[in-house]
């Protein structure tokens, strides 16, 4: 139960490979923040400088009113549950759980009930007297949280919790996490690199890349107004479409031109555009496969020709190629269709979508940020790739392991 | 046709395997038996009756007790074991710990020069201790740790060295995930809490690995025994004082005597092999982490 404050952080290596640049953020008390970004982004080393696993080469963080800078981990009151579990082998679950509470010279008969209250709150009552290689992987990760609630510390840390569990344990895992949340209003401070978990569990999602913080926001905001390309490929699936246009103005208003198919670019928009110095005549306009609509006569929009359809139950994702060779996906609700037209459009080749006009972003040819968004970051340059495309930098990967 | 053509195959191939494997289980039994031949050539010296000295012939045609009572009687031989044992004692308790915290310390934390302190150790492992002797004698003549008090200086000089043989535990401490530490350390628990609590019960194969090494190690030196312990018959070990029997002027006299002293020798050691050996075949991190 406090706030947690890092001002300026960063974390270099003895070898020179910064892993986080210049690190701020507020988090308030009780909050969920979720740090999300590919592998190799500085998430999980944030998460380790603010437990005092990891020094940090520069700035201040602060939990509650204390600055820990140079406080050992366990005079920070933080808990933390690992992506391995970590937990102790010779020790039972229910010692695994006490053994905190036993290094603080807690009472034992104080101990014995908060155990059992911690073993009640996650379920794992009967496996109290097992050890751990006697439990299932969901069975030990419960164990983990079970040792890191049991002390009700001012921060609660997770990292990459679910990673290890299979896909359904892992939905049932994170709907136990919500849940867990109610029960113990603390700060909350989870990294992961699955998107759907930062969106479901977060209040506040920071995504990172290469070190560098690229949006803090609500999943809200970092779904409709992505403040770069990084930021709008890395959150959604499938990945926002990209197109080339032309900006025209006109009294005020815009105009998105895609090859001749034309956007009215909505008034919020235009409003942030006039606000700046010079409008770009050339733009990225990034629409989600969802609002990509399929024309049924075929006629209007962009034209496409279909490579792939995936049938995904609730709906279909069609992958085309647009008449400049360009792939975009688009995503089709199978409820909006009859049996027939489903079948219908399973064996079309040739397709035209508009774009559902109020869901566009635009941004910045140059770097890629949106320019709708105030004090948008631009993506990293150095990298040459604005936007994301799921792999991991080779160099950055290599600089790692060498750690 | 077909399908007893392959019968004949498959029978073929069988049959191949089993010759093959006899050979093999032939070469191995010879291997054993050539390996076992001087551990029975000691035991039956050690009971021979008839006379003390040296003979062509392995089996006694006398068997008797007689050359134990010598030992135990007649030469100081007790005194070498005694010698032998506590230093073995010693060395067993400071070298595991010393070589556990050495190898601990390099596998966990990270400072600076720490890699060039890890090959500096290496390559001066490459030389042989007796390269240093001679200095290391004056430096314990200094102190009065030679000759009457070898005891003393051996148990020193053995334990100054150890934290060099570090890397085996290191290379087990490496398998133990560090985010048990990072889990202990987050818990509550400081360095020193992390390794006794945490590490040392899952580190049980090494621990007894390295006590066995330490304590066994002393029973076969004899250049620092001999040279340290220099000429003082009461500060020998155990190799050092048989091995004076085996001189030209004892070796009639005391060769039955020496066989029953090293089957002696071989006691200790194997009681501590026989009572750990089980704590050394398995591990104890099952489930630790995600396997």
């Amino acid at each position: 139960m406090a706030e947690v404050k890092l001002k300026n952080v960063k974390k270099q290596y003895e070898n020179g490979f910064v892993a986080v640049h210049d690190f701020n953020l507020e988090i308030k008390d009780e909050e969920f923040i979720v740090l999300v970004g590919p592998s190799g982004c500085g998430k999980s080393t944030t998460l380790r400088m603010i437990a005092g696993l990891e020094d940090i080469t520069g700035g201040e963080i602060s939990i509650g009113e204390n600055v820990v800078n140079d406080m050992e981990p366990k005079d920070r009151d933080i808990a933390m549950v690992f992506q391995n579990y970590a937990l102790y082998p010779h020790m039972s679950v229910y010692e695994n759980i006490a053994f905190g509470l036993r290094l603080r010279k807690v009472p034992s008969k104080e101990i014995h009930q908060k155990v059992l209250d911690a073993a009640e709150i996650l379920g794992i009552t009967d496996l109290l007297g097992r050890k751990p290689k006697q439990l299932s992987g969901g069975q030990r990760q419960r164990v983990a949280i079970g040792r890191a609630i049991v002390r009700v510390p001012k921060v609660f840390l997770m990292d990459e919790p679910l990673s290890n569990l299979d896909a359904k344990l892992r939905n049932q895992m994170r709907a136990e996490i919500i849940l867990l949340r109610e029960k113990i209003r603390t700060t909350f401070i989870y990294v992961t690199h699955d998107q759907t978990e930062a969106m479901t569990l977060g209040d506040r999602i920071v995504i990172m890349k290469d070190g560098y913080v690229m949006q803090v926001g609500t999943p809200q905001e970092l779904f409709n107004h992505p403040a770069n390309l990084f930021v709008a490929g890395f959150i959604g699936t499938p990945q926002m479409n990209f197109f080339e246009a032309r900006l025209d103005e006109e009294d005020g208003s815009y105009t998105a031109d895609i090859e001749g198919y034309k956007v009215k670019v909505p008034q919020y928009i235009c409003d942030e555009l006039n606000k700046l110095e010079t409008v770009p005549t050339r733009v990225q306009l990034g629409a989600r496969p969802e609002n990509l609509i399929l024309d049924p006569t075929g006629e209007n929009g962009i034209k496409a020709t279909i490579r792939v359809t995936e049938m995904m139950g609730s709906e279909i994702h069609i992958h085309a190629d647009c008449a400049d060779g360009k792939s975009v996906i688009l995503k089709v609700q199978i409820a909006d269709l009859s049996d027939e037209e489903q079948i219908q459009l399973l064996a079309k080749k040739d397709i035209s979508f508009t774009i559902r006009e109020r869901t566009i972003n635009l941004f910045s040819n140059t770097d890629g940020r949106n320019l709708a968004v105030p004090d948008a970051v631009p993506v990293p340059q150095e990298k040459n790739k604005l936007v994301y495309d799921g792999s991991e930098d080779a160099d950055n990967k290599k600089k790692r392991n060498d750690q | 046709m077909s399908a007893e053509n392959k019968k004949t195959k498959f029978k073929s191939k069988s049959r191949r395997e089993r010759v093959s494997r006899i050979i093999i289980y032939v070469f191995l039994t010879l291997l054993c038996l050539i390996w076992m031949i001087p551990f029975f050539y000691l035991i039956f010296q050690a009971f021979r009756g008839e006379s003390k000295s040296m003979v062509t012939y392995v089996f006694p045609k006398e068997w008797s007790l007689n050359n134990f009572k010598i030992l135990f009687n007649d030469t100081n031989f007790l005194s070498w074991y005694k010698n032998t044992l506590i230093i073995a004692l010693f060395n067993a308790v400071l070298q595991t710990v010393i070589v556990l915290s050495v190898a601990y310390a390099l596998s966990r934390m990270r400072f600076k020069g720490r890699k060039l302190l890890m090959n500096f150790m290496l390559i001066l492992g490459m030389f042989p201790g007796f390269l240093s002797m001679i200095a290391t004698y004056f430096i314990l003549k200094l102190i009065g740790l030679t000759s009457e008090n070898a005891v003393p200086g051996l148990i020193l000089i053995y334990a100054a060295s150890s934290g060099m043989g570090y890397y085996i535990a290191k290379g087990f401490f490496d398998t133990i995930p560090k985010s048990l530490d990072e889990a202990a350390r987050i818990d509550g628990a400081s360095r020193s809490r992390v390794f006794f609590r945490i590490i040392m019960p899952m580190a049980k194969p090494i621990i007894i690995y390295t006590i066995m090494m330490a304590f066994i190690a002393p029973w076969g030196d004899f250049m620092y025994a001999s040279l340290i312990s220099f000429g003082h018959e009461e500060a020998y070990n155990v190799a050092v004082g048989l091995y004076k029997w085996l001189d030209k002027e004892h070796i009639n006299n005391y060769f039955t005597v020496f066989c029953a002293g090293g089957l002696f020798v071989s006691v200790p050691v194997t009681v501590l092999f026989m009572a750990l050996q089980r704590y050394y075949v398995e591990g104890v991190t099952g489930g630790a982490v995600k396997g």
